[in-house]
């Protein structure tokens, strides 16, 4: 077949064209590490690397809110180890002023620490969230402090009032999966979240029950003392004993979903690398097999293009 | 001598147009000049030239004008949604790092599927912690960011829109002028024909003016009288000899479509091939659904949101405010009053409680809906699978476009095999015009000698 010049000089040009597009898009891949970076390179590819890269953001996401309700757990936690120690305090105090042996002077002295674990316990319960400065057992009202005391003249409490309600905000740690670690403070309800102080299913009120402990140790009531006060604050304890299980709970659900997070994340990095992203090491392998490619294409083309018939004219 | 030197002639005008483009090489025709009857019988009288032609191969070139047709069909469809998925702003940003033996890199995405994900996020966290001041700046800025880019793309596809349209104009004026010329070589060559002779230098400039117009859009052509061309575009017939019988404009089909038709008839043309139909199926193609599909996805995510939110409570405990306002793309903001004062961001699903969270938790939720109005799609997945849609039609048309470079160059080895100058060949023939021309000269030299042995005789 005739070859005109032209054409030869033309397909050359084409070829060298290609193969320095081709060590273009190679140098790209082992810089950037992607294999797709636009969505005409794969489009299929870019499609899930998308959908891939959305899901570790909302993983990354879970990772967060868990962190901050594992944050919430632990004030939490701290508030029920301190109501145990007042629980525990008041019931000793019960069976000690109910025995016949206790004289009225001691009987008043008891009353009055009654009166500060009162307070003790009400100061507790209106802790707030460090990071927001919400209250931690007003429910979702968690404005104002959920608990407020009313005392006479002489300093004893008369009544303690809940200001909250019985709502308690869930917050999403997986697709689908939500954690409540909120406790309100009362739940006369009989449904949803038990309450810290005050429970209608468990019997606990524990603010009422104190102060109950309180009036009959002024009046001397040991036969109330040792009968009804010890068995209301023995349903206080418990209340509290299942407020810490629950709490442990939620710590426990916590962490799996934490861990869980993390898993997903990592396996979420594996498959956008294995969608988009380039083998460093067989790209390297490529590039190098099209430089060696072009260098021969030039250097054959050189000697090729220096021969013609002017050569050996005379 | 004449005939030998007009073969010097011909190589040596091949010579110079060795790397013109769509120069086709000349041969020249030498053949036996007449005898002479003579009393011995018939006696030849030499060689003389009968014609200089062109080496060239009609159905090739029709072939390559067809070819052309759909190459600039293809490398339109490719320009234009280059600038389409560069307007859409959706790539993959990453720096590679060797760590065990695979690539591990952090990718990132530019574009608006991360920043959807960033909006439902940004809700999550405001759900996790409804009063925290922080959490709402972040969601306002992230909302923010959102719309400015929704508005963004909007603005380029309209600009890539714009661009296209003067493209197809351009390409318009450019056919009308190859049409104006090809008329007026037709009038040269018929002129040229009609005196004898072939014009091979004005066939070329014709068969070049063609194959252009080709690549704008395709052609039918049909041979007219002594050797014109006649053209017609869209079953119009446009070129008839020297005469232009009318030219193409582009016109207003309403819905931002510009179209061609012909400027003194009014017909619309349906043009098939070229660049010209090219830029017009991808802009009102894929750029269209493209920018439709954008529009939809920033309605209903307007409207969605605003739902649910108009229903929630502030920490103000105030109601019925949206979040977004406009109604699509280029339009959509953040209402203004929340991003002064985030606090107003209706996050409480109930008046009576501040810390409630239920209406954030339901905007957070949103990102796993699947919508009505997006074909029972997800907000990201419908966005992801526009963003793919593209892809697949640029991922097409660059491998059209790739191979029809490939029968393009095919096409045109094979016509140069046919009408392309060798320069090997040339200087041969050079050297054999030289030597038959040189042995012309000693011819006329052996007879000059011979006749003054003669006029010799006398003196």
């Amino acid at each position: 077949m005739r070859v005109g010049t032209t054409s030869y000089t033309n397909t050359m040009l084409d070829e060298f064209s290609l193969l320095k597009q081709q060590q273009l898009n190679l140098q790209n891949q082992v810089a950037t590490g992607l294999r797709v970076q636009a969505p005409s390179d794969d489009p299929g590819a870019m499609e899930t690397t998308l959908d891939d890269l959305s899901s570790q953001a909302t993983q990354q996401q879970y990772s967060s809110n868990i962190s901050t309700v594992q944050a919430q757990a632990n004030s939490i936690y701290s508030v029920l180890q301190s109501l145990q120690t007042i629980s525990t305090r008041a019931g000793e105090i019960a069976t000690s002023a109910g025995s016949s042996t206790s004289s009225q002077a001691d009987l008043n002295n008891y009353a009055s620490e009654v009166t500060s674990l009162i307070q003790e316990a009400a100061q507790v319960v209106n802790t707030q969230d460090p990071a927001t400065g919400q209250y931690l057992f007003g429910g979702t009202n968690s404005g104002q402090p959920p608990f407020t005391v009313a005392t006479d003249g002489s300093g004893n409490v008369t009544g303690v009032t809940y200001n909250g309600n019985t709502s308690v905000n869930q917050t999403a740690v997986a697709p689908g999966v939500t954690v409540a670690a909120d406790v309100p403070g009362a739940n006369t309800t009989g449904s949803g979240a038990h309450g810290l102080i005050t429970d209608s299913r468990t019997g606990a009120d524990l603010f009422n029950h104190l102060i109950a402990l309180q009036n009959d140790l002024k009046s001397g009531n040991t036969s109330a003392i040792s009968g009804a006060d010890g068995k209301n604050l023995q349903k206080d304890q418990d209340n509290l004993t299942y407020q810490v299980a629950y709490n442990g709970n939620v710590q426990t659900r916590l962490n799996t979903a934490s861990t869980q997070a993390t898993s997903q994340s990592n396996s979420l990095t594996s498959q956008i690398s294995n969608a988009s992203g380039a083998d460093l090491v067989q790209t390297m392998t490529e590039l190098t097999k099209t430089q060696t490619a072009y260098q021969a294409a030039l250097q054959s083309s050189a000697s090729i293009m220096q021969l013609s018939i002017l050569n050996f004219l005379p | 001598m004449q005939a030998q030197m007009t073969g010097v002639e011909v190589s040596g005008q091949n010579l110079a147009n060795v790397n013109t483009t769509g120069y086709t090489r000349q041969t020249v025709d030498i053949q036996t000049s007449p005898d002479l009857s003579t009393v011995i019988g018939p006696e030849g009288t030499g060689a003389n030239v009968t014609a200089i032609q062109q080496a060239v191969n009609t159905l090739l070139n029709i072939q390559i004008q067809t070819q052309q047709s759909a190459g600039g069909y293809w490398n339109a469809q490719q320009s234009a949604l280059q600038n389409a998925q560069t307007s859409l702003g959706e790539f993959l940003n990453g720096t590679a790092s060797t760590s065990s033996s695979t690539t591990g890199n952090s990718t990132t995405d530019t574009g608006l599927s991360g920043q959807l994900t960033s909006l439902f996020n940004a809700f999550q966290a405001v759900a996790t912690s409804p009063a925290s001041v922080s959490a709402r700046q972040e969601l306002i800025n992230q909302a923010q960011t959102l719309a400015s880019t929704f508005n963004q793309v909007d603005s380029q596809i309209n600009a890539t829109r714009t661009t296209l349209n003067t493209s197809l104009n351009n390409d318009v004026n450019s056919a009308n002028t190859l049409l104006s010329g090809i008329a007026d070589l037709n009038k040269q060559i018929s002129a040229a024909e009609f005196s004898g002779g072939t014009p091979n230098d004005l066939l070329d400039e014709r068969e070049k003016d063609l194959e252009n117009l080709s690549q704008l859009t395709n052609i039918q052509t049909s041979t007219g009288t002594n050797g014109a061309v006649d053209v017609s575009i869209g079953g119009q017939s446009l070129v008839s000899g020297s005469q232009v019988l009318d030219t193409m404009q582009t016109y207003d089909a309403g819905g931002g479509q510009l179209l061609v038709q012909t400027k003194t008839g009014g017909v619309n043309l349906t043009l098939t091939g070229g660049s010209i139909q090219g830029t017009i199926d991808a802009r009102d193609g894929e750029l269209a659904t493209m920018q439709k599909n954008i529009n939809t996805l920033a309605s209903t995510l307007i409207t969605q949101v605003n739902v649910v939110h108009s229903g929630g409570y502030s920490l103000t405990g105030t109601t019925g405010a949206n979040f977004f306002n406009g109604s699509d793309a280029s339009t959509i903001t953040v209402n203004q009053s929340l991003a002064d004062n985030p606090s107003l961001i209706q996050a409480s699903g109930t008046s009576t409680a501040t810390g409630d969270n239920s209406v954030a938790l339901q905007l957070a939720n949103l990102a796993s809906v699947a919508q009505s109005g997006l074909n029972n799609q997800t907000f990201g997945n419908s966005f992801d699978e526009t963003v793919a849609g593209l892809g697949d039609a640029l991922q097409t048309a660059n491998n059209q476009a790739s191979n029809q470079a490939a029968v393009s160059n095919m096409l045109t080895t094979q016509r140069s095999s046919t009408s392309g100058v060798n320069i090997d060949e040339e200087m041969t023939n050079l050297m054999g015009f030289q030597r038959a021309y040189e042995a012309s000269a000693q011819l006329v030299n052996t007879v000059n000698q011979m006749m003054q042995t003669v006029i010799a005789l006398k003196t």
